[in-house]
């Protein structure tokens, strides 16, 4: 463990506190917003890492299509506080929030002594289109084709399964 | 600037997400947690790719981003079609398949 990157450290802390505020507000508006500071909390830290085109399509994506699906599905549903259901009580969420914090634990703890450090500069051009494109299509040019195929039958399926009749 | 860091903020989500996906009962809220867990996947991959300077760690993001956007999208039809049939977002009320 090394000094801590100030850039990083404040995008993390942001990125950390909405993440919480996202699962555990009542309202799901008030998660939605949070999840927004939160993936743009990540496309800070993605920059860091030095992957531009990443950052780039995080925004893109994340925000500007699964949180506008997330707000278009919470307007469209339209739920009045008494139909946001009940919450376990608070033992049972204490329990698994422990839980949770041991997994963390588990996971951070051994990384607390990880002396490997990032190199000081990626090398030229890393993480830019030219070469995230070059991989893509001609590494894993497979794989890419496959996920098309999954996005077109998950556009047939949510449309099956919203539509009124089937 | 240590990857520990990285990984521990990617830990942090992903226990945050998996918080948020056992304690919580409304559906939507369910979503958005495995969202922030995809999240904090990503954040490990990117982490490593820098580390060993390479490339497929930023192709595997994006097929993790291609994931996540089917199944939001799938999740989203079926919570829809849920509430259209129950009136209820609530995962606790939804027990017909209980034995």
């Amino acid at each position: 463990m090394g000094s801590i990157d100030p850039v990083f450290g404040i995008a993390a802390a942001v990125t950390v506190l909405a993440g919480i505020l996202t699962v555990t507000q009542r309202n799901p508006i008030y998660s939605a917003i949070s999840m927004l500071a939160c993936f743009l909390g990540l496309a800070v830290v993605y920059l860091r890492l030095a992957a531009p085109f990443l950052a780039a399509i995080h925004v893109l994506v994340y925000t500007g299509a699964i949180l506008v699906l997330f707000l278009f599905v919470i307007m469209l549903l339209n739920l009045k506080p008494e139909e946001l259901g009940v919450e376990y009580s608070l033992k049972i969420r204490g329990a698994i929030a422990l839980l949770c914090g041991g997994l963390f634990a588990l996971i951070a703890l051994p990384l607390w002594q990880d002396q490997r450090t990032l190199p000081k500069d990626p090398p030229p051009a890393f993480g830019g289109v030219e070469q995230v494109g070059d991989a893509l299509f001609n590494q894993y040019a497979l794989p890419f084709e496959l996920i098309s195929v999954l996005i077109m039958v998950a556009v047939f399926g949510g449309v099956l399964l919203a539509k009124k009749k089937l | 600037m240590s990857i520990a860091h990285y990984l521990i903020l990617s830990a942090a989500l992903f226990a945050i997400g998996a918080f948020g996906v056992l304690a919580r009962r409304n559906l939507l809220i369910i979503l958005m947690s495995v969202e922030v867990m995809l999240n904090g996947v990503n954040v490990a991959l990117l982490a490593f790719a820098r580390l060993h300077a390479n490339t497929a760690g930023h192709v595997f993001v994006l097929m993790v981003m291609g994931v996540a956007a089917a199944e939001v999208s799938v999740g989203l039809a079926i919570l829809i079609a849920v509430f259209r049939n129950r009136k209820t977002v609530d995962t606790g009320d939804l027990k017909s398949l209980q034995g």
